[in-house]
Parts: structure tokens; C-alpha cells; sequence
């Protein structure tokens, strides 16, 4: 027991000690908790740049326009009757789509023909794309639904009758979780868990890798076990950091388990530091954690079934992702802490983490253990 | 190895030889600083190509609270159930074993049909449908919440055109009358929003940038580490003897991501019978410009900091997040204009951008041509940078070895 005390102080002051351990077992994650979720601070995508061709100049196409001025999800630039002159400026990034208002679209309509409104978005940027399509479609579909209930009430039917047998049966849409639908909201909780996973295996590899390069790394289980809690620890001081102040400051959904969530760190940085140690005694290299795992990260977070559903994952992968400690520790943080779930709905995860910390602490006991330790070693 | 003066064009070439053949031996005798140019990015791009390969999600699981027990209640599960991104996998038996389904994430979103559903519709007033959706998860709530509408609405419509023909309407204009208005949706070539070729064709360049930088500041910053400049530049080396070593030592790792690059490129558009309206080709130029700014940022990043940690450092503060800053998930435009100006301060953005407008939005390529010959001057300037600093390094031997 002493010995696993001096060695988690021993530990802690290595990593005191070491400007680039200390750089990114603390500084990093406190940086990128302010730099990551900068860029979606304002969370929805509202007043998007769009172009109207009108090519009818009736008052029909006018009152579509005006509609489309009026969302807020479009901010029209310009209205003119140059299709070729749109798809410039569409290129050209000055616009993120736009809307044809044909000609004879007021003579189609009152002659009960059907008229199309082609809406033109950049597919290429889904987000931009969704708001133009919806935010024309909502300026046209509320002029249409405009025309439509002044013919079921000149053909004898109520107002609010009308309304009804124009659209039987609607949806209503109830976002929960994340009641704003914010972008910020949805990407950056589940990252912050990759974040801490990141800079504590760097970090501990970073650690160990310069022990193994002095010869230093081998060490008795009570050590190593110190040694594990020490890095375990610092990175759960990152973790209360994300899951109490950043979570609070960026007003992200939280706070749903905060014990579930003390259980979650409890097993999901012990299991990180694990493998960070063994990553350093296989790299036996000071700098090279960082090169090898900077590219990492991307990957990580794509089959952690955060983004990109896990269903839509090929299937050895639905299988492997639960090999990297990041996979579990965003499913886990999201129910525990966005989505308020019990501790029983998440034991799947911790268990995969707890089995994690157990397989990776043994080898790393083994591997790293000391020299000559098939004889009994000299306490 | 002393190295000889360089004051002709043979020399220089000589210079530039002599360190891409060191090169080359330290390659062989270090297969992991090998592989980070060769094989691990080649699977480190398969890896990303396959987590994307099945294009659109399917057969996401919703939930159902079917309160009405009725055949139109029924008709509209058959139809969520039909829906390729849908599959009904819970009914539940009231709300509250609803909202712990959606808790667990067992289901994603679950669609609950009121006990006077069909009553409602009737008596000819606006029945509602709800749709509970688990909107933390912003893509599959995305997916769900699409597919859900389409299906309502199909729904919708035919009973209000069997209500209309009731009525005596002739079922052809029906239709027109029903919505006089239609919007046309045209999203510009990524049609389907297919994610492979949206997110994964994006992401192949975003891993290659944090390799291609993690090389640049690797190879030069190792020499620094490892106290080998003057192995590597010779003693007090003169500016184009530095220019020339730097040239020939970075070649190595730029063949190996271009290639790679290339190769996944080509295999994402063409080699997934994806024949984009623009210049592949432009693109694949542009690529390698892009990865030649990031090397030589890498090699500024060592050169100037004399460290390697250091410099690997930097390369994962600029490069990770790129992705994020680069406009592809979110719009730059709805950033703060702190965050604009760093995103576009960042190469990735203006790469992304000439291959959105090549391959997704068969731009015509006089709107691509300016980035990458201003990528190709940023990365002469930066490589010259990177050798003035490596010079003044070269005459310092007290400062090399930093960790």
C-alpha cells in the first residue's frame, strides 16, 4: 500500500515536472474546451445567403418572394431573372442556392394547373442545403397552402374545415435531449470524451516512452498500480473539469446523472491510462505517441456511433470500435449526462471498460514487469 | 560525410541527391517513421472509406405507442416499418416505457399515434402524429425525422384524395388542386446526400493533412532531436545547401502521402463508379499542392521551434480540429467572426472548398484556379522559412536535443 502511495505521488510529480506531459495531460484539455466548441457557438444556421429568379413578375411570385425574405433561415440577396447569373453566383460562393420561380406560374395556378417552384441547394454542404430547401419550401408551401384553402372555401367549406382536409394527418415533431437541436450541443459533449481520451494517451505514452528510454518503465505491480491512478487521476480532473464547468459554461444538455457520470470516470480513465502506458512501453519513444496517435482521432470518432450511426458501420466494425476505451465512454457520457439515464442502462459500456482497464492493466503488468522477476524479487 | 561547396547547378543537385539517399537509409533502418508514410496512411484511409462504404444509413430503430389499435393506426406502422431507413423494432405499451426506450437509446425515436387518431380523421379534422426524437444524436434524429414526414405525408394525401374523390373531385386534379404550388427540390449532385460521398470524401484529405504535417515536423524535427543536423546539412551550411537538403528529405514523405492521396481519390469517385461533373484531376493536383503546404508547415513548425515535441504539438492544435473549422459539417458563414477568421486562416478550408466545388458542385474550373497556386506560393514561402530557420539551428549545436 505504501508502495502504491509513494509511487502515485512519485507519479504525479513526474508529470508536474515534465513540460510536455504537463502541456498535455492539462493544458491541452482545458485549451480545446475552449477552442473546440468555438466554432459552433451560435449552434443553428439562420439568415443563409439565397438568390430568387423570377421569371413570372406577378403578384404571386412577388408574395413568394416576400415570404422567402421573411424566413428565418434565408436571407435573400438579390432577385433577378438571370438563371445563369444565380448558378454563378453559386459557384462563386456568394449564394448557397436558390429558387426558379417559373414563367406563367400565376396563370398555372389559376387555371388549376400545377405549378413547380424548383429549389436549387448546395448538396454539398448538408446543413446550408437543408436550410435552403426547408426555408423555401416553407415560403412556397405556405403560399400554396394559401391558395388552396381560398378554393376549398369558395368551394363551401369553413376556414378552420378547410385548414383540415387540406392536411388530414401532420407530424409533430418533439426534440428531446437536446431541445434546441443545436449543433454546438449535439458534437461537442460527445467529443469532449474523445478529447480526454486523446490527451491522456499521449500523454501517459509520452510519460512512459521517455521511461523506457532511460530504462526506467519496469516496475512492480504495486507501482505500476500507482503509477495508473496518478495518470487516471489527472485525466478525471479533465473529466470533472468537462462534465461540470465546460458543459455548464457552454450551456450544452447535462448534469442528468452526475453520480452515474463519477462512475463513468471511475472506470473510463483508469482503462485510457492503461493503454496510454502500454502504447509508451511499445513505442519506447518520447515523441512518438504523438505522431502515431494525432491522426487517430478521426477515425475514433466516427465508429463511436456518435455521428455516424453504428447500424450503418460494416459489421467487423460494430465489433472492434468496442476495443478503443473512447466508443463506451461517449455512449456512456451521452446517456449519463445528456440523456439522464440510470446507471443500469450504461452497465453495458462500463462493463466493456472495466473489462478494458482489467485485460490492458494485466499485460501492462506483465509486459513492464521487472527484470528477472521469474525469481522472487528483492523487496 | 563532409558535404561539397554548392556554386553550380550540379552541386546543388548533388545536395539535394545526397540527402534524399540519407533519407532513404534512415527510412529502411526505421520501419515505424516508414510506415507513417506509407502503409499506415494507406490503411488509415481504407479504414475511413469503410466506416462510410454503406453510403445511407438503413433500417435505423424507431419506437411505437400505438394507442389507437385501429386499421389506419396500422397502415401507418406497415408504412414506417416499409421506409429502407426505418425499422420499428419496439412497440411499447405507454409513454413512460417510451421515454426509457429512448433514454437507453434502445430506440432513437419513437412515434406515438393518439387514441383518436382515426375518430379525428374521420370527422374531417386534423389528426396529430408525434414524433419523439432523440435529437443528441443529431444525424440519426436527422435521418428519422425526414423518413417520418415522407411517411405521414404519404398517409396524408391519400386520405385526402380519397376524401376528394368522395366528394366527386375527377382523381386527376385532385392532385393539382391539392397543392397548387409545388416546390422541386434539387440538391445539386450529392443528390441522395450519399455519405460516402459526402463526409468520407471530405474527411480522406482532413487525415491526410494531420499526417502530411505530422510528417514535415517528424523528418526535421527528428534531426534536431537526434543532434544530427550537422549529419544531415554538414558544418555551417550556406542557404541553398539547407534549401537543397530540406528538399530532398521532405520528397520522400510527399511521393508517399500523394500517392496514397491519389489513390484514394481515385478510388472514392471513379473506382466507386462516382463520375463527378468537375476535374478529378484538378482536384488531385490541388490535393498534392495541399499536402506539399503541409508538410512545409511541419517543417517550419520544427524548424523554428527546434523542437520536436514541440512541433507536434502545433501540428495537432492546427490540424485535428481543421475538420471542424473547415466548413463541411458546419457552415463557416454561421460561426462567430473569431472562428471565421482562424478557419480561414486554415489550408484545409480552402482545399475543401476547390474539391466541394470540382467534385460536388461541377463548378467550372476557373472558379478552382486560384487556391492551389496560392497554396503553391504559400508553400515555397513557408519552406524557404523553414530553411533560413534551420540555418541559424545549424550553427547552434547547444540548442539541438530539446525534448
Amino acid at each position: 500500500m505504501a508502495t502504491f502511495a509513494r509511487s502515485w505521488w512519485n507519479t504525479l510529480q513526474a508529470v508536474w515536472a515534465d513540460k510536455g506531459v504537463l502541456l498535455l495531460l492539462v493544458i491541452a484539455p482545458v485549451l480545446y474546451g475552449f477552442f473546440y466548441p468555438w466554432p459552433y457557438m451560435q449552434q443553428a444556421v439562420t439568415r443563409v445567403p439565397v438568390a430568387v429568379v423570377d421569371l413570372d413578375h406577378s403578384s404571386l411570385s412577388r408574395q413568394i418572394t416576400r415570404f422567402a425574405s421573411a424566413n428565418p433561415r434565408l436571407d435573400v440577396r438579390w432577385v433577378g431573372g438571370d438563371l445563369h447569373a444565380a448558378q454563378q453566383a453559386l459557384w462563386a460562393g456568394e449564394i448557397e442556392g436558390f429558387a426558379v420561380l417559373p414563367q406563367d406560374l400565376k396563370r398555372h395556378v389559376v387555371r388549376g394547373q400545377s405549378a413547380v417552384v424548383t429549389v436549387e441547394g448546395d448538396g454539398a454542404y448538408a446543413l446550408l442545403n437543408k436550410a435552403v430547401l426547408y426555408g423555401f419550401a416553407e415560403a412556397v408551401g405556405t403560399v400554396s397552402a394559401g391558395v388552396e384553402i381560398k378554393k376549398l372555401q369558395a368551394a363551401g367549406q369553413g376556414a378552420r374545415q378547410a385548414a383540415a382536409s387540406r392536411n388530414p394527418v401532420g407530424t409533430q415533431m418533439l426534440p428531446l435531449f437536446n431541445p434546441t437541436e443545436g449543433y454546438g450541443s449535439y458534437v461537442v459533449p460527445a467529443v469532449a470524451l474523445l478529447i480526454l481520451q486523446q490527451t491522456l494517451l499521449m500523454g501517459a505514452a509520452m510519460l512512459v516512452g521517455t521511461w523506457v528510454e532511460v530504462g526506467q518503465h519496469r516496475a512492480s505491480p504495486a507501482q505500476w498500480l500507482g503509477r495508473i491512478a496518478a495518470l487516471a487521476s489527472v485525466g478525471a480532473m479533465a473529466g470533472l473539469f468537462y462534465f461540470g464547468w465546460e458543459f455548464t459554461v457552454q450551456d450544452f444538455p447535462r448534469g442528468g446523472n452526475p453520480l452515474g457520470a463519477l462512475v463513468l470516470l471511475a472506470v473510463y480513465m483508469p482503462a485510457v491510462a492503461c493503454l496510454g502506458c502500454l502504447l509508451g512501453v511499445w513505442f519506447a519513444d518520447r515523441e512518438r505517441s504523438m505522431q502515431v496517435l494525432l491522426l487517430t482521432s478521426l477515425p475514433m470518432a466516427f465508429v463511436s456511433g456518435f455521428s455516424w450511426p453504428s447500424e450503418a458501420l460494416p459489421w467487423p466494425l460494430q465489433g472492434l470500435r468496442w476495443l478503443i476505451p473512447s466508443t463506451s465512454g461517449i455512449q456512456a457520457s451521452l446517456r449519463l449526462n445528456q440523456m439522464g439515464a440510470p446507471l443500469g442502462d450504461v452497465a453495458g459500456p462500463l462493463t466493456v471498460l472495466l473489462a478494458l482497464a482489467l485485460g490492458l492493466g494485466a499485460l501492462l503488468l506483465w509486459w513492464a514487469r521487472p527484470r528477472g522477476a521469474g525469481v522472487r524479487p528483492a523487496l | 560525410m563532409p558535404l561539397a561547396p554548392v556554386d553550380s547547378a550540379q552541386g546543388a543537385i548533388n545536395v539535394v541527391a545526397f540527402s534524399a539517399r540519407r533519407e532513404v537509409a534512415l527510412l529502411r533502418s526505421r520501419p515505424w517513421d516508414l510506415a507513417m508514410i506509407t502503409w499506415v496512411p494507406a490503411l488509415a484511409c481504407l479504414l475511413l472509406w469503410w466506416i462510410f462504404s454503406a453510403g445511407l444509413p438503413t433500417r435505423l430503430p424507431i419506437g411505437l405507442v400505438d394507442d389507437d389499435h385501429s386499421a389506419l393506426s396500422r397502415q401507418l406502422t406497415r408504412f414506417l416499418d416499409a421506409t429502407p431507413g426505418l425499422a420499428v423494432a419496439v412497440r411499447y405499451a405507454n409513454a413512460a416505457e417510451a421515454e426509457r426506450g429512448l433514454r437507453s437509446a434502445e430506440v432513437y425515436a419513437v412515434v406515438r399515434i393518439p387514441g383518436d387518431f382515426t375518430r379525428t380523421v374521420k370527422q374531417g379534422r386534423a389528426a396529430q402524429v408525434t414524433l419523439l426524437h432523440n435529437a443528441q444524436l443529431g444525424t440519426h434524429s436527422g435521418l428519422i425525422q425526414r423518413d417520418v414526414r415522407t411517411v405521414v405525408g404519404t398517409l396524408s394525401a391519400g386520405i385526402e384524395m380519397a376524401a376528394r374523390n368522395k366528394r366527386g373531385e375527377p382523381a386527376q386534379t385532385v392532385r393539382v388542386s391539392m397543392e397548387p404550388v409545388r416546390t422541386g427540390m434539387v440538391t445539386l449532385f450529392n443528390a441522395s446526400l450519399d455519405y460516402e460521398q459526402f463526409l468520407a470524401a471530405a474527411l480522406l484529405p482532413a487525415l491526410l493533412h494531420i499526417l502530411a504535417m505530422t510528417a514535415g515536423a517528424w523528418s526535421v524535427g527528428r534531426e534536431l532531436r537526434d543532434r544530427t543536423v550537422a549529419q544531415w546539412l554538414g558544418a555551417h551550411p550556406t542557404f541553398r545547401q539547407v534549401l537543397g537538403a530540406v528538399a530532398g528529405k521532405l520528397w520522400w514523405s510527399w511521393l508517399g502521402l500523394g500517392l496514397v492521396g491519389t489513390a484514394a481519390l481515385v478510388g472514392i469517385t471513379w473506382g466507386r463508379g462516382w463520375h463527378p461533373a468537375g476535374s478529378v484531376a484538378w482536384t488531385c493536383l490541388a490535393l498534392w499542392v495541399f499536402l506539399a503546404l503541409s508538410i512545409a508547415m511541419g517543417a517550419l513548425a520544427a524548424s523554428a521551434t527546434r523542437s520536436l515535441r514541440t512541433a507536434l504539438s502545433a501540428t495537432g492544435f492546427i490540424t485535428a480540429p481543421a475538420f471542424a473549422f473547415g466548413g463541411v459539417g458546419f457552415p463557416i458563414l454561421a460561426m462567430p467572426w473569431g472562428a471565421q477568421l482562424w478557419a480561414r486562416a486554415l489550408p484545409f478550408t480552402h482545399y475543401i472548398r476547390v474539391q466541394m466545388e470540382q467534385l460536388q458542385m461541377g463548378a467550372p474550373l476557373a472558379v478552382s484556379l486560384a487556391t492551389p497556386l496560392w497554396m503553391l506560393l504559400a508553400s515555397a514561402l513557408l519552406l524557404l522559412a523553414s530553411t533560413l530557420g534551420l540555418r541559424a539551428a545549424a550553427d547552434r549545436p547547444a540548442t539541438w536535443g530539446k525534448r
